[in-house]
């Protein structure tokens, strides 16, 4: 009580427009600043520059650059048979992993979402390469999948099949980098499963089950439909990832043999780090970019539709 | 309040004697990362200071599969090295694109440095008229390394003795192949670095068509439709697949591991054959039809015109390939100086070869010739990739394959 009341003589005006909500909508920029600064200086600013690039020639050796408007998605759609065997090559890699990788994610979640000895144990065996260096993983692989030397084909020669040379033939290439994909990745979407079917209230199986549902009921009619956010969101970014695959190309079969593992990512890199084309690379990073918006547009579309 | 003044003053003496303003420090680019090479070029760095002793060389090593194209990257973005290694495939992109600093004045000027001692051929990729955008720095021929081991165990003369009689050629090549193949349970040959289907493609083909004497392309014909050529491949083709010889695609053969009896590659890589634990040698590539064509890989020391202290990194350039220099580097980096290949000390410079061997590459120098290369080689290296790769089918139409070759690159030459 000895305390002298704070005087208040000596405090400045406050500038008639510093309202409260003001000062408040300030000290948030404040605080959110550091984000939206690396926001805009590593992701908005490459992405408008992507733009502005993908409108010239620029050569990266040279340094000259010349505007020359559409003419690289002119060249890329129009013109350039290589890209629509690159874009099917790349379909045929998200076609082939995305119904895999859930599938299988979806069967592991099914087996490891109770709760029994080992599950842990079961749990991280699956998610470790997800987490394992992809560099390590793809050159492993590659040795097992070497020709006749192979563990694979020396495992399969021991029940008599012949296997093929996995990484030097077009089809059975691009068969084995999906496999080793979805084996490195299904981890994460297994994790993403479990915790959604973790959360789905017992009382609705319960019920069920006192009707006389069988298991497969169960699941159609309860624990399917009950994923299906989870379900959406999984499809969606392993779609995205699939298209964006790049390491995993690049370490395992470099787009060959014959450019049957050349996809949109990896052509892209050749075409602005191997033979510096930096403009037409960021044209067609362009068409992926769009490329991948349409599938996930379409992709939500149907979700809506079926709620 | 004193104290901290005196505590300041201190620091920033410390500081001064610490960086004197006069130091510079050069970075150097280079592919390789193997001690005995990097403690020979720390050793010109240091042999610099006498004349420059302000000057620090940094070298900085770049794995080989992506020497150039982070290079490229490092000059786009703004920090280019001062100076660095360039290799054969590179030399004609970067020249065009006006990246490298002519080097003439500063040779020209150098005293003793004798500009005119290097062999004119080995300058080809190198000079444009008066200009010098590099000083060749090796010249290294594809020669054989084998394992006597293999040989002494199926009974066959080595390519030394067979080569001294005059029988080191396509035909017993592709025989020996086959007959080390069976006795040894490895393969009989490995493509350089076991990467001949992939990124050295040019090294797998380049030796048995230019034996036949064809070459990959010409005067911006592409020949790798001609009979030469496809008589080369086709016997290649069947050393893979018939014969199942030479380590297919898809197979890890090292040879310096001791899984194949032979391979093609440099005299650089005899530094890995100490540590091979067999008996081993060099030898020349297999006569042809064509006679003897030795195939020569070659790089050269270069200064990047973006660079900011140019007239000290083409000092360096200059000291680093003066003569007493290039004959110290001619151990592992065969030399392009007339002086240094003539002199008996070239053949006795490598302590991992014998002379009589050494005198195999300094033939292949005196008659080889360079491996093709062009302003657009990236691109014509991957046009080729995909239709090599149909090539390396065993059902493969050799023929039909290489003129697909010839149709995909013919638009780049």
């Amino acid at each position: 009580m000895g305390n002298p009341a704070p005087s208040t003589a000596a405090r400045a005006r406050r500038a008639s427009w510093l309202t409260l909500k003001a000062r408040e909508a300030m000290e948030a920029w404040l605080f959110v600043s550091p984000t939206v600064a690396g926001f805009l200086i590593f992701f908005a600013g490459p992405l408008v520059a992507v733009v502005w690039y993908s409108l010239t020639e620029w050569n990266l050796l040279t340094q000259q650059m010349k505007y020359v408007g559409l003419a690289n998605f002119r060249d890329a759609l129009f013109e350039n048979p290589d890209f629509w065997h690159v874009v099917r090559n790349s379909a045929v890699f998200a076609v082939g992993l995305v119904p895999f990788n859930m599938m299988l994610a979806l069967t592991l979640a099914l087996g490891l979402s109770g709760r029994f000895p080992g599950v842990i144990f079961f749990r991280t065996v699956f998610f470790a390469p997800v987490v394992t260096s992809a560099a390590a993983w793809a050159i492993v692989w590659k040795f097992l999948l070497q020709g006749e030397s192979g563990f694979v084909n020396q495992l399969l020669a021991t029940v008599g099949i012949a296997g093929p040379n996995w990484l030097r033939e077009p089809d059975w290439a691009m068969a084995a980098v999906i496999f080793t994909r979805v084996i490195k990745m299904v981890g994460l979407n297994m994790i993403l499963y479990i915790a959604a079917l973790q959360a789905i209230p017992r009382d609705y199986e319960e019920a069920a089950r006192l009707e006389g549902a069988t298991n497969w009921q169960v699941f159609r009619w309860i624990t399917w439909p009950l994923l299906g956010p989870t379900t959406l969101v999984i499809m969606v970014i392993t779609t995205i990832g699939s298209f964006k695959v790049f390491d995993h190309i690049y370490l395992m079969t470099g787009g060959g043999p014959e450019n049957g593992t050349l996809v949109l990512a990896f052509y892209i890199y050749e075409q602005g780090f191997k033979f510096f084309n930096v403009g037409y690379a960021s044209a067609l990073a362009l068409i992926m970019f769009a490329i991948v918006m349409v599938l996930t547009v379409v992709q939500l579309a149907i979700r809506r539709r079926d709620t | 309040m004193k104290v901290l003044k005196q505590f300041l003053a201190a620091v920033s003496v410390l500081a001064i004697l610490a960086s004197p303003a006069t130091a510079a420090e050069l970075r150097f680019t280079i592919w390789t990362g193997n001690e005995a090479h990097l403690r020979m070029l720390n050793g010109f760095a240091n042999s610099f200071k006498a004349a420059r002793p302000d000057v620090t060389v940094k070298f900085e090593t770049i794995p080989p599969d992506a020497y150039t194209q982070k290079l490229t990257i490092q000059i786009a973005g703004g920090n280019p090295p001062d100076a660095g290694w360039l290799m054969e495939d590179a030399a004609p992109t970067f020249a065009s694109a006006g990246v490298l600093e002519d080097l003439a004045s500063t040779l020209n000027s150098t005293k003793d440095y004798d500009f005119a001692d290097f062999s004119k051929p080995a300058l080809g990729l190198w000079t444009a008229g008066s200009k010098v955008f590099g000083v060749p720095f090796s010249t290294s021929p594809f020669v054989i390394f084998f394992n006597k081991d293999m040989f002494d165990k199926a009974g066959l003369e080595d390519p030394i003795a067979l080569a001294a009689k005059g029988q080191w050629d396509m035909t017993r090549f592709q025989d020996v192949a086959k007959k080390l193949a069976a006795a040894n349970g490895k393969y009989g040959f490995e493509f350089k670095d076991g990467q001949g289907y992939d990124s050295r493609i040019m090294h797998a083909l380049m030796p048995p068509i230019r034996a036949y004497g064809g070459d990959l392309w010409a005067n911006r014909q592409c020949g790798l439709d001609t009979p030469q050529a496809v008589g080369a491949v086709k016997q290649l083709h069947d050393m893979v697949f018939k014969d199942k010889s030479i380590a297919p695609p898809g197979e890890s053969a090292d040879y310096f591991s001791g899984n194949a009896a032979m391979t093609i590659n440099q005299i650089s890589r005899a530094s890995l054959m100490p540590k091979a634990g067999f008996k081993w040698g060099i030898a020349p590539l297999p006569a042809g039809p064509a006679g003897e064509s030795p195939v020569i890989g070659q790089a050269g020391i270069v200064v990047f015109a973006a660079g900011k202290q140019k007239k000290l990194a083409a000092e360096f350039v200059a000291h680093m390939t003066d003569k007493a220099n290039v004959a110290t580097a001619a151990q592992f980096f065969p030399p392009a100086r007339n002086s240094v290949l003539s002199g008996a000390g070239f053949l006795g410079s490598n302590n991992l070869i014998p002379a009589e061997q050494m005198k195999f590459v300094a033939d292949a120098i005196a008659k080889g010739k360079v491996l093709p290369s062009h302003e657009k080689s990236p691109q014509i290296l991957a046009a080729m990739k995909p239709r090599v790769d149909a090539l390396w089918r065993a059902d493969a139409n050799v023929e039909n394959s290489l003129r697909a070759v010839c149709a995909a690159i013919r638009p780049l030459l």
